[in-house]
């Protein structure tokens, strides 16, 4: 790829993220744009070395990205899927998935540590593959193998055909419910990090570069986002952003106050950490420093926390009872 | 030869295994609350300073606090034979032995506050200067029939002489030492330098609370009318306490059972029944006990936020739960059982027995620190500092001092792994980044 190109991109996404930075949605959008750019450039690049996309294909984004919920700083989550189910597609296809995740890389979103990335032949199959490994993950249902299937998820395809994404998870809900797999993934997203004490006092980092802040990840998020995707798997939905999974559950199973309830109070959370995090880097960016908050801002963090309990319990009950 | 005698001198020769076994807790205290790479260090050199200590009290220790003298110091009994003494109701070298295990045990809970920084050499400088000039006055004063004696200052096994005197001389130690390389940031905030290994910690605790039968029911030094279990059993209600109350407020506070917190309630117990275990009701123990959990919690909290490194806590468990152990008679001394002294506040003895603990506590924890922080910054200005390099406090004591690690296979492929010494960790990797990441 063109380095001045790609440095380039960086330098379009330092100098525009702090106007793209007002609201969570047009943020999202910005990093899309990059992602746009990267990938265009990659395919550009690819093409005039390898010749032309082999097949069909879409080139899909997870993890927060996915959900459209990154923050500032972000890392990269994605895969690919094509129709040719040849060794040749294979390759070509594994070629453009490196290219991207170095593009991306260049373009300040650091490597994934588990290597969930398109370069990677577990996230980078034909569709046939795709479907057989699907079933595999479902069969399997290991520990690890549930874990792929949450992070699949979050899938959303951003180049390409996205009738293949859909495919595919339409072929994961259904193996799911057959194989009664909702209990297991409950179970495997039980583990959150309390943000409240039992005094009602805001749990904060007591050792550490992070002392006297709070994790907004693993405190706040995780039960919003895993419940919301729990219910993607009840309720097959296919979207991803954790407020139109919250909104595409019917009525018949979550009452309309309780999901307008729920769909305020994440609203919140993303808009709380756009303005609080400390957003140096990827891991600052979770982080909130409570002290500087005033009180107001204290109360509503704590009640941002105690509903996001409140779904998830709400939602560890509807399942329980199937 | 009389049956009293022989049972006496048994049951107080088990007691002095018990409290030499104790020294084999504080190795796996002290080696579990910190990095492998100290740990053939912390073992060795504490095993070192007992033989040091051992030799000094038998040379003038025991004649410096039971010999012959004044108000201040005893002066005869020096190079002490193995004689029985008279009117003492047990073997003279079984009485002796149980006294030089307490002067160990004082100079083992000192040495916590340097861990992980001092030179050996000081260790070993530090153990014989403690030995003579520190330890013997308190202990002379409280026990040897000194002037804290005459005024009926309650200590029954320590709280003060053993525990707080070793955390004094801690104190002054950390404080001349420095916190460790990687303790604090530049802002302010401590990192936490986890112990390598929670299961010698958590088996410390035990060894050290089944040794703290021989240290407090052995302090009756006799087996008259078996008093010794009702200070077992005092004992042992307070540690339990000290356990459930150190888990409780760290789970209301922090909101999680935090497992070095809960250990340091149980030793925090024990220290602090230390001094009242004869001259209190059962009741009393449960609550003394409570107490001092919730005490080492925040004493840990305040000597951190002071930016004081104690690597073992040996300033919040032995220091501020000993001061706790030495006031609390003062509250809970029941007539019947104050042998030594006046009933406590809530047994109308009024201020009287409180303001000579408070006394004790504060002439005995000032003596210990000034008279350590003298003898360390002398040492300090002769012994070109008191502290390893930072090469060598980073490579590990284990090598520096002694050659070898302790852990020879696991250190040398660490270091092997990253492709240079180790560096301090600045936090801990928190479980859930250690996954593939689901969001």
């Amino acid at each position: 790829m063109n380095l001045s190109h790609d440095s380039n991109i960086n330098g379009i996404r330092v100098k525009r993220l702090s106007d793209a930075s007002f609201s969570n949605e047009q943020l999202n959008h910005f990093h899309d744009f990059i992602y746009d750019q990267v990938l265009t450039a990659a395919l550009c690049k690819v093409s005039k070395e390898y010749g032309n996309p082999p097949s069909p294909f879409s080139f899909f984004v997870m993890g927060s990205a996915g959900r459209m919920e990154q923050s500032i700083w972000s890392d990269q989550d994605h895969g690919l899927v094509f129709t040719l189910k040849t060794d040749e597609a294979q390759e070509y296809f594994l070629k453009l998935g490196k290219e991207i995740s170095e593009g991306l890389e260049i373009a300040g979103y650091k490597k994934c540590s588990g290597s969930v990335m398109a370069s990677n032949p577990l996230w980078c199959k034909s569709m046939e593959d795709w479907e057989a490994q699907l079933g595999l993950w479902v069969g399997e249902s290991t520990w690890e193998s549930i874990r792929y299937l949450l992070i699949f998820a979050d899938a959303r395809s951003i180049h390409g055909n996205p009738g293949l994404v859909s495919r595919l998870k339409e072929k994961a809900f259904d193996e799911v419910k057959r194989e009664h797999l909702l209990l297991r993934m409950l179970d495997n997203t039980m583990y959150m990090k309390k943000g409240v004490g039992v005094l009602g006092q805001l749990l904060v980092e007591t050792h550490g570069a992070y002392t006297g802040s709070i994790n907004l990840k693993e405190t706040a998020f995780l039960p919003f986002v895993n419940a919301a995707r729990l219910l993607s798997f009840y309720g097959g939905i296919k979207e991803t952003p954790t407020l139109s999974r919250i909104s595409l559950v019917s009525d018949v199973m979550m009452p309309d106050q309780d999901k307008s309830l729920y769909s305020k109070n994440f609203s919140a959370l993303l808009d709380y950490r756009l303005k609080h995090g400390c957003n140096r880097d990827y891991d600052s960016g979770h982080y909130v420093n409570t002290s500087k908050l005033t009180k107001d801002e204290k109360k509503s963090l704590k009640e941002i926390l105690k509903v996001g309990e409140q779904f998830y319990e709400h939602v560890r009950r509807m399942l329980e009872r199937m | 030869m009389d049956t009293l005698f022989l049972m006496n001198s048994l049951w107080v020769m088990i007691s002095a295994v018990l409290v030499i076994l104790m020294i084999g807790g504080f190795i796996l205290l002290e080696t579990g609350s910190t990095r492998m790479k100290n740990a053939g260090h912390i073992a060795g050199k504490t095993i070192l300073t007992f033989g040091i200590s051992s030799i000094v009290f038998w040379a003038v220790g025991y004649g410096l606090i039971f010999g012959e003298g004044n108000s201040i110091l005893g002066f005869s009994d020096f190079f002490y034979s193995g004689y029985d003494v008279e009117g003492l109701g047990l073997s003279g070298a079984v009485f002796f032995l149980f006294q030089l295990a307490f002067a160990g045990i004082s100079l083992t809970i000192a040495f916590g506050g340097f861990a992980e920084r001092a030179k050996l050499s000081v260790y070993l400088v530090f153990a014989l200067l403690f030995s003579v000039l520190v330890y013997p006055f308190i202990a002379h004063w409280i026990w040897g029939g000194g002037w804290l004696a005459e005024h009926g200052k309650q200590d029954f096994a320590g709280s003060t002489v053993v525990h707080l005197t070793g955390a004094m001389a801690a104190l002054a130690a950390t404080i001349l030492l420095k916190p460790r390389i990687g303790k604090f940031n530049k802002d302010g905030s401590a990192n936490n330098i986890e112990g390598h290994n929670q299961v010698f910690t958590a088996l410390s605790v035990l060894l050290l609370w089944v040794g703290w039968f021989g240290f407090n029911a052995g302090s009756t030094v006799s087996v008259d009318g078996a008093f010794f279990g009702f200070v077992a059993l005092n004992t042992n209600l307070a540690a339990a306490a000290g356990t459930v109350a150190a888990m409780l407020i760290s789970w209301i506070v922090l909101g999680k059972a935090d497992v070095p917190m809960m250990l340091n309630g149980a030793l925090a117990g024990l220290v602090a029944i230390t001094a009242s275990c004869a001259f209190v009701d059962t009741w009393a123990s449960v609550i003394i006990g409570l107490i001092a959990g919730i005490l080492v919690f925040y004493s840990i909290r305040f000597f951190e936020s002071k930016k004081i490194d104690d690597p073992i806590f040996a300033l919040s468990v032995h220091g501020t739960a000993g001061v706790w152990g030495t006031l609390s008679t003062g509250f809970f001394a029941t007539p019947e059982l104050a042998t030594v002294g006046n009933p406590g506040l809530f047994y109308g003895g009024g201020l009287e027995q409180l303001g000579v603990q408070a006394l004790g506590v504060v002439a005995s924890g000032a003596f210990a620190f000034i008279v350590s922080f003298i003898i360390l910054s002398i040492m300090k200005v002769t012994m070109k500092g008191l502290r390893v390099t930072e090469e060598e406090e980073i490579i590990g004591l284990d090598i520096s001092e002694h050659g070898s690690y302790g852990y020879p296979e696991l250190v040398n492929k660490e270091a092997a792994v990253k492709g240079s010494i180790e560096i301090p960790s600045t936090g801990n990797v928190p479980l859930s980044s250690q996954r593939p990441s689901v969001n």
